[in-house]
């Protein structure tokens, strides 16, 4: 935390950026916090209750971060992958962010509820976590903890869904999608939906109803499911952000599955490495098609 | 409200057996947006478009949809039709209601109300048809061909005496190629360079030919009709228009002991040097790499020799020449840089690619390649024409050849045939005997492809006439034996192994492509095969155009190939270009796409995806001049229409004119409605 | 069955199957089969796009949405598209697509997905038949059909 806090209080006093975004201790939790003076660096914390991925305000929808001038975001290895792929899509370039990594043992779902790391409390991303030591980045901080307990519960229930019969995963679904609000959180915190134009907004044709039924639940979601193939960075901020609790992270780890399963592909933090799709390999499987 | 004109064609009875198409007719005229419903025999004749013409201009009709045959038959004729009413012809389509149900289905009822939904389906799109022109892109009337071998020659002399300007571009000193090292040409044994040389000082003296010598494409930008390239004139150390010819330079020169790529290696040359006595242009070119006085300079800083210059009477040495770029602006390229061939060695230049070792991997003393031969038979070779054992200059008794040597060889990494070999190792027996009256040729063969015009008896000639003696199998090894090479082959048409002691060994080598032709082909955009053989567009049905619009190739850069059939291609690709060139615009179907510069967010999936590289960066800046963001650009002259990048756009910020979203989403729910 | 000499016109259930092919391949296979007159099945719609490539899942899921039983996707063979690549990335798109449908639940055998060069009539005659008996044995796709959509069903012209 130390290290952190130093780090961020030399970047602001030597002007090299102009807000380092990163996590403070608030009156019901952990919050995201706009760093934008030096005497404030101390605030700078890393607890396990850091479960925020920061990466979401270098989207360029975020005009108003940009005002604050150059940008230093601390991230955690999944959050690094969000803003590889921003640089990957031309969102961002690599020289206009100071990345500081930040050492992981993993994080708690709630970051305003306990902040003890058990396999009951902690996020569904972090068992098996590949990244703790995200790589790619400008500096790196903090010591490395002991890997996250627990196991995660979306692979679980994404296998055993994998087992029941198709009309059994259509009532899930359904079931499931029927919760969903359209308030567009999902969209809102995701690091890599940046469309100025959303095609759920599109209304000359509307492909997608924009009623909250389940018709036009389930084609946003299969949509927005296609549209983060080998996009998406996995950090599960989507489902935490969903106020109807949708296992939205089960869709998108279905997805990432099948990508890696066919082309070998996994989000990486590397913005050099192509991604999956806009990209074809003359041999690629095909067992499907007559 | 839509004025939509619908014309149901009986198509004789092709389509009226089956489908009711005064039905379809009437069903048509109740549909939301039809102004005019109607049946007739044959849309397609000219009473057809004539009902078509009057209807439009009669019922104001701002849409046509023809129920006929398939689009791929008559779009074309009934947009010209529509076009010539005076409707844009981009708002005229047609449903297919024969090859796809007439055709295809028995039951008049269930054919019938197939016949509706695709009708409706067409009309549904047609509302959203936008008006559109074709797209015109000016056409620079220049082209470059690259490569001046007997391909690149034909070709700039088809397109020169065409009336277009052309730059043509050899990166040897001078132009020919391999067919300028040959000393007679299958199936006529006609002198290779008696015919060649008259077309060489063709393109020489032709005022629209601009010949660039020395010289290699440095880069290439732009597209059809607007390329524009640049080319890196090699320094010769010879000032070009000062220069007469006259070979003091060469005659004084010290050092000759240099191995003369011409000669491939069997006879020398100075280090200023002209490829061969009748070289195009007949400049000198200075070896730097060999020459006395660069050697110095680069250890001790001192000029040494200078002899050439001394010699020259006319000033035109010029040690200190650079490399020089200039460019120009063209609007096609003619790929024509021919071939290498394959060498046995050890070492090989691309992974994936073995040599011989059973043959020594090139170390046995007179085992040759194909193009040595040639040099030895040819007049004006190291030899003057006399076929003598480069070891011992000797005249050989007996000369084996070995056909098929890399290819047809999986485990040598080749597995394609190389064409030329089976006629011109025929060849070889045959100026073999004429030459060494006394001498026996042996072939080793795999079969003989003797596939043109006058070659099949061009092969028995050989046999019969000149008494070479054909031996189908392989050879499995070779090696020097005191004054012979000893031959182990199989014969298996008498199942008998075979021993023979020969004086000289020639090797019908594989056709393989140039060295390096990859960073070319990248250059171009041009895709390339595992063998960097460049692709054609179409195997059978558009074998000179490349996927790259306004490039085109000729000769073996593609496949091998023999002389006729490289001169073909280029004639055939200069028709091309010429075709290209005919008018002054190029017109191109406007079914692109496009994008909406409001709303690209610039994450260049699109580009990703493009196969042709149509997507540009275009920056959109505010009235100040600052940068807002960058977007998507899509080239009209380079996309070809193929709507990838419009299903790869995550926000539809990019649509397909002719197939838009609209329009498809209006056919989905006219089918389903 | 192929051979539909005599159709029926009791009221068991016809699929309604909507085909998206590509011009080059697809359709021009499809022309062929026509002048070849290789009888078919009649339920198949199909919707010309210049390549596979173009070819959005969304076209899929809003023909699902409007009443269809069954969808067609079909195009050039590897290394052969007209375009040269778009076939490749609707490979990699609907492999994806794919397994996602599965995920959710919707029968994959109501998809099919083609390969028909313009030379082979005859493969698509075997498509069009095969998928129509494939569809027409899983019945009509009501569970799609009935989702509910809230105001835009009455403007959406509902289920048929």
């Amino acid at each position: 935390m130390k290290e952190l806090q130093e780090l961020a209080r030399k970047l602001l006093t030597d002007g090299t950026v102009g807000v380092v975004i990163g996590w403070e201790e608030g009156p019901r939790g952990i919050r995201p916090y706009f760093c934008t003076r030096p005497e404030d660096a101390d605030k700078l914390v890393f607890t396990p209750r850091c479960v925020h991925n920061l990466a979401t305000y270098l989207s360029p929808r975020r005009s108003n971060v940009r005002e604050l001038g150059k940008v230093a975001v601390v991230v955690k290895g999944c959050d690094n992958k969000a803003v590889a792929g921003l640089v990957r899509e031309t969102q961002l370039k690599r020289e206009d962010v100071v990345v500081i990594g930040v050492r992981c043992g993993g994080v708690v779902l709630d970051p305003y509820g306990p902040a003890e790391l058990t396999a009951n409390t902690v996020a569904d991303r972090c068992p098996g976590c590949d990244v703790r030591e995200p790589h790619n980045t400008d500096h790196l901080v903090g010591e490395l903890p002991p890997p996250p307990p627990g196991e995660q519960r979306t692979a679980k229930l994404m296998s055993e869904l994998e087992k029941s019969s198709p009309d059994q995963r259509w009532d899930f679904w359904i079931e499931q999608l029927s919760k969903c609000v359209r308030c567009n959180a999902c969209r809102e915190v995701c690091p890599m939906c940046f469309c100025e134009r959303c095609l759920a907004d599109k209304t000359q044709p509307q492909w997608i109803d924009s009623s909250p039924h389940p018709r036009g639940n389930l084609a946003w979601h299969l949509t927005r499911a296609m549209h983060q193939a080998g996009r998406c960075a996995g950090c599960g901020e989507c489902e935490r952000a969903c106020p109807m609790d949708i296992p939205l992270m089960l869709l998108n780890r279905k997805v990432a599955q099948v990508v890696a399963d066919s082309w070998g592909y996994k989000s990486s933090e590397d913005p050099a490495v192509a991604a999956p799709i806009g990209t074809f390999n003359k041999d690629d499987p095909q067992e499907f098609i007559k | 409200m839509p004025r939509i004109g619908v014309f149901i064609c009986h198509c004789g009875e092709n389509i009226a057996r089956t489908v009711d198409v005064k039905r379809v007719a009437e069903a048509l005229a109740e549909h939301p947006g039809v102004a005019y419903s109607t049946d007739y025999k044959y849309m397609c004749s000219d009473p057809g478009q004539t009902l078509v013409k009057q209807a439009i201009v009669e019922h104001k009709l701002d849409g046509v949809v023809v129920a006929a045959c398939s689009p791929r038959m008559h779009e074309k004729t009934f947009r010209r039709a529509a076009s010539s009413a005076g409707l844009n012809p981009y708002l005229c389509e047609m449903a297919n209601i024969r090859e796809h149900c007439s055709w295809i289905h028995e039951d008049r009822e269930e054919a019938t109300q197939k016949a509706i939904e695709l009708t409706r389906m067409m009309v549904e799109k047609v509302k959203y048809n936008a008006p559109m022109q074709a797209i015109r892109i000016p056409v620079e009337k220049r082209a470059l061909v690259i490569g001046g071998g007997i391909a690149g020659i034909q070709a700039a002399l088809d397109l020169a005496d065409g009336g277009a300007e052309v730059v043509l571009v050899e990166k040897e000193p001078s132009i020919g190629g391999h067919m300028s090292q040959l000393s007679e040409t299958f199936p006529t044994l006609d002198c290779s360079q008696c015919i060649l040389t008259p077309r060489m000082v063709e393109v020489y003296q032709h005022p629209r030919i601009k010949l660039l010598t020395f010289s290699e494409v440095e880069n290439v930008e732009g597209y059809i009709g607007n390329f524009t390239v640049q080319i890196r004139r090699k320094a010769r150390s010879v000032d070009e228009d000062l220069c007469n010819g006259c070979g003091d330079c060469i005659a004084s020169c010290p050092v000759k002991k240099i191995p003369s790529e011409f000669e491939c290696g069997l006879g020398k040359r100075t280090a200023i040097y002209v490829p061969f006595p009748q070289a195009v242009p007949n400049t000198p070119t200075l070896d730097r790499e060999n020459c006395t006085l660069f050697k110095s300079r680069a250890k001790t800083g001192k000029d040494a020799c200078m002899r050439c210059q001394k010699a020259c009477q006319r000033g035109a040495i010029n040690y200190n020449q650079q490399d020089r770029i200039e460019e120009f602006k063209v609007g096609a390229i003619v790929v024509a840089t021919g071939f290498q061939l394959y060498k046995i060695t050890k070492e090989q230049p691309r992974p994936g690619i073995s040599g011989y070792g059973e043959y020594g991997y090139g170390t046995v003393p007179d085992v040759i390649d194909g193009l040595q031969f040639e040099r030895l038979a040819s007049a004006s070779g190291p030899t003057a024409g006399k076929i003598l054992r480069p070891s011992d200059g000797k005249e050989p008794k007996k000369i084996v050849f070995l056909q098929c040597i890399g290819s047809r060889d999986c485990a040598k990494g080749i597995e394609y045939c190389s064409k030329i070999c089976c006629m011109y190792t025929a060849k070889h027996a045959m100026l073999y005997r004429h030459k060494v009256h006394g001498g026996q040729a042996y072939v080793f063969y795999m079969d003989i492809r003797a596939n043109g015009k006058g070659y099949d008896e061009f092969v028995r000639r050989a046999i019969e006439e000149d008494g070479a003696k054909y031996l189908r199998g392989r050879v499995s090894k070779l090696y020097r034996d005191g004054e012979v090479i000893k031959v182990h082959g199989f014969d298996t048409l008498s199942s008998e192994p075979v021993v023979i002691d020969a004086d000289m060994v020639v090797l019908a080598t594989a056709m393989r492509a140039q060295p390096n032709i990859e960073a070319l082909a990248q250059k171009l955009s041009v895709s390339y095969d595992k063998h960097a053989f460049l692709n054609e567009a179409h195997p059978k049905l558009r074998p000179v155009e490349t996927n790259t619009a306004g490039v085109f190739l000729a000769g073996a850069v593609q496949a091998p190939r023999d002389i006729p059939d490289s001169v073909a291609m280029a004639s055939a690709a200069a028709a091309k270009v010429l075709d290209l060139f005919s008018a002054d615009e190029l017109e191109r179907e406007p079914t692109i796409a496009k994008v909406d510069a409001t709303i690209c967010t610039g994450c260049f999936h699109c580009e990703r995806v493009c196969p042709y590289g149509a997507v540009e960066h275009k920056e959109i800046r505010d009235r100040k001049g600052n940068l807002i963001k960058v977007i998507a650009d899509v080239n009209p002259g380079v996309c070809q229409g193929c709507g990838t990048c419009v299903a790869t756009c995550p926000s539809k910020s990019v649509e397909l004119q002719g197939f838009t979203d609209s329009q498809v989403f209006a056919e989905i729910n006219a089918l389903m409605g | 069955m192929s051979d539909n000499g005599n159709k029926q016109h009791d009221n068991s259930f016809e699929p309604r199957i909507t085909a998206f092919v590509c011009t080059w391949c697809t359709y021009t296979g499809a022309d062929l089969a026509g002048t070849s007159r290789l009888q078919m099945e009649s339920n198949v719609r199909i919707i010309r796009l210049p390549c596979t490539g173009r070819i959005d899942p969304l076209f899929i899921i809003k023909a699902f949405e409007r009443g269809a039983d069954g969808v067609i996707v079909s195009g050039c063979h590897p290394a052969d598209c007209h375009y040269t690549a778009g076939n490749y990335h609707a490979r990699r798109r609907f492999t994806v697509f794919r397994e996602l449908m599965d995920f959710i639940g919707i029968d994959a055998r109501r998809l099919t997905f083609s390969w028909v060069s313009a030379s082979e009539g005859t493969k698509w005659k075997e498509i069009v038949d095969e998928t129509t008996d494939r569809v027409r044995a899983l019945g009509p796709f009501t569970a799609y059909h009935n989702l509910a959509g809230g105001a835009e069903e009455a403007m959406a012209g509902g289920v048929q």
